[in-house]
């Protein structure tokens, strides 16, 4: 199969971006300063971002409890920098921009003045903090934001039949469709118009439609102590219609990532800035392209789950080729979605794990043969609304899966064929990726519950803990070999460090509009680096807190 | 009496079906309405009558998934998410736990065309 379709060298620009951790680095900066607000004066927790001249990557520091911000020696190379900042209600007073020199601190302070369209800062937690409304009527719009935040909603004039008939489209496009790459279901999918007319009186009534918004914008506040002690690093990818999805490393330090909207792996090197993209074909001709999910097999090699575009798709990492294994056509069908794949344990049984989202059941690859199984978990629950989704295996490739359309995580045993379901303690929860910690016990996000939890199989109990800000509703999270847990969502534009033993949390900010899907935790170092893809927003970005 | 009365009551109340919420943009699923599914809800009590915590309970449709879950410190246990198209009858209610032997099945709701959550004690005795 054809490999290496693109190769693009965006520029090294002197910066070494393999570093060490943020605490290790000399206290010598390369740029500091000072910034403050004629409201507030000495300003505390607002992003600091700097982008050299034409390079695709930016780096982001925080001012402390003094309203002071250094970007340390050996992060930024000498040159011209723009610099930008993040600090929701305010704006750069004015154009600014650095002369960086080497072995030279400049100093730069900033001033902010008031920003005159708050709305435009807001994340989609915040507008949900801010509408009027009860929790039924604000939980269909989490839906919204796969494909964009919920400014694009509120910022309409739309009365609610006009809203009702934008609504009845948004179900024909495809899960993986954003703004810069619109893709259409081939399938129609049924859609309750009822729940949906509520959705649109509702957001008729929220909106624009009677000249101003009838709430007051309501902000998080900015970062404080722990969480303003980071540097975050975003690789810009060579085009807007990149939709990174699942993202990771390897133990050479290439980061790779699954393309939501388009048939490639690509693979960034943080070292150089070198990105590829290894590009697979089309295999079933229009029907939606791109892939969800990326997770790496026992031999080094990756998978990935390609949607909509049948089966699952292994790359050999030695010889950087593709092999497909496509559903069999008694199977397929134009509905037909594998969004997730599990190859960490095939070695025990030759088999790997995925799912079809529109059957809501489980399939099994036999890699030998390249035939597949096909498991419906919920025998004896037909009728009710279920759709596997995240996946996660134990030794014995016996498989973990989330229950996303409802309130339960399942096992299916790898020898029997027989599954049981576990109603997690919060109902209506619906449960999202998932991880399996050393001890096999399973981590997961509880999207709809705004919570995280573990599920203890040898004790076949939950725990549950709520994050700290509302209306986050986490996707993913991992847990990292010293005990701390990490999530990110698609509406908050923060990354949750969280601590299950003491219930200790921090939420870092990130310089831009970020939609978060899974979480990548590199932990070689301590503390490790994390690494995030921005769906929306075409770039790869490391956060390495400092402590 | 009074107390187990307020207790089903209160997990009632908690087992209602919530309003459903509406499929929109390309999110992967179709809908999290769950008003017309089944669900058994109930008490593990002991010999004494008093809620047993923690205990495991098992929700077995025959020739089907099982449906595992725990009770909480009051001894209540919820198992959601049936078919609206299961028969009742085919659903077998057990509980365990380390140190008791479970000793009967009490079903508390008729089954009837328009139940949708049945109450069914389970009864274990210390060892």
């Amino acid at each position: 199969m054809r490999a290496a379709v693109s190769a693009l060298l965006l520029c090294l620009l002197g910066l070494s971006a393999d570093r060490l951790p943020a605490r290790a680095e000399a206290r010598a900066s390369a740029l500091s300063g000072r910034i403050s607000s004629v409201e507030e004066g000495p300003m505390e927790g607002v992003l600091v971002s700097a982008r050299r001249e034409g390079s695709p990557i930016t780096v982001t520091v925080v001012t402390d409890a003094d309203g002071r911000y250094r970007f340390p020696a050996g992060r930024l190379s000498a040159g011209r920098y723009t610099l930008g900042v993040r600090a929701v209600g305010y704006e750069l007073a004015a154009p600014r921009t650095a002369e960086v020199a080497a072995a030279t601190t400049v100093v730069s302070d900033l001033r902010l003045r008031r920003v005159s369209d708050l709305a435009a800062q807001l994340t989609s937690t915040e507008w949900l903090m801010s509408m009027p409304g009860t929790a039924e009527q604000k939980r269909p719009l989490i839906e919204c934001m796969s494909c964009h935040t919920l400014e694009r909603a509120l910022r309409s004039h739309y009365d609610a039949d006009t809203m009702f008939r934008a609504l009845q489209r948004m179900p024909q496009y495809a899960n993986n469709t954003t703004v810069q790459r619109v893709q259409k279901r081939i399938a129609d999918r049924h859609v309750n118009e009822e729940q949906l007319r509520r959705t649109a009186e509702y957001l008729a009534s929220v909106n624009l439609g009677h000249g101003a918004w009838p709430f007051e914008l309501k902000t998080l506040p900015r970062p404080k102590g722990r969480a303003t002690r980071v540097i975050i690093t975003e690789y810009d990818l060579p085009r807007a219609t990149i939709a990174p999805h699942d993202v990771r490393t390897d133990a050479q330090g290439f980061v790779w990532y699954s393309s939501f909207v388009e048939n490639f792996l690509g693979r960034l090197d943080p070292r150089t800035g070198a990105h590829v993209e290894f590009a697979y074909p089309r295999v079933k001709p229009g029907s939606p392209t791109g892939s969800l999910a990326l997770e790496l097999d026992e031999d080094g090699n990756f998978w990935l789950a390609t949607m909509f575009q049948s089966g699952l798709m292994r790359f050999d990492t030695k010889t950087l080729t593709f092999r497909h294994f496509p559903v069999p056509a008694a199977l397929d069908s134009d509905a037909m979605q594998q969004s997730l794949v599990m190859p960490g344990r095939a070695h025990v049984d030759g088999k790997v794990w995925t799912n079809d989202v529109n059957r809501g059941a489980i399939l099994r690859l036999d890699v030998a043969s390249g035939n597949y199984e096909l498991f419906d978990p919920f025998v004896g629950r037909k009728g009710t609304q279920h759709s596997p989704y995240g996946l996660a295996a134990d030794a014995q490739n016996n498989l973990y899966f989330m229950d996303f359309a409802g309130e339960s995580i399942g096992r299916v045993d790898a020898k029997t064929g027989r599954s049981v379901i576990y109603p997690t303690p919060t109902p209506r929860s619906r449960p999202r990726r998932t991880m399996m910690d050393a001890q096999g016990r399973v981590w997961f996000a509880e999207f709809a519950a705004n919570k995280v939890a573990m599920f203890d199989p040898a004790r076949e109990a939950f725990r549950e803990w709520e994050v700290p800000t509302p209306h986050t509703y986490p996707y993913d999270v991992f847990l990292d070999r010293y005990g701390e847990l990490w999530s990110g969502s698609m509406s908050s534009d923060r990354v949750l460090r969280f601590d299950p033993q003491s219930g200790a949390a921090i939420e870092y900010l990130l310089p831009r509009q970020t939609n978060i899907r899974r979480i990548f935790v590199d932990d070689a170092t301590r503390p490790p680096a994390i690494w995030i893809g921005s769906n929306h927003g075409a770039s790869i970005i490391r956060l390495e807190p400092a402590d | 009496m009074q107390r187990r009365l307020r207790h089903t009551a209160l997990i009632i109340l908690l087992l209602a079906p919530g309003s459903v919420s509406a499929v929109l943009a390309g999110g992967s699923f179709d809908d999290d309405d769950h008003g017309d599914q089944l669900s058994y809800f109930g008490f593990v009590r002991d010999a004494r009558g008093i809620g047993v915590g923690d205990a495991k309970v098992t929700g077995e449709v025959k020739d089907g998934a099982s449906v595992v879950t725990r009770t909480d410190v009051l001894g209540v246990y919820r198992l959601p998410g049936f078919s609206k198209d299961t028969d009742p009858t085919k659903v077998t209610i057990s509980c365990a736990k380390d140190g008791y032997r479970q000793t009967g099945i009490l079903q508390r709701t008729t089954p009837g065309p328009d139940v949708k959550a049945f109450e069914v004690e389970c009864r274990m005795q210390r060892m």
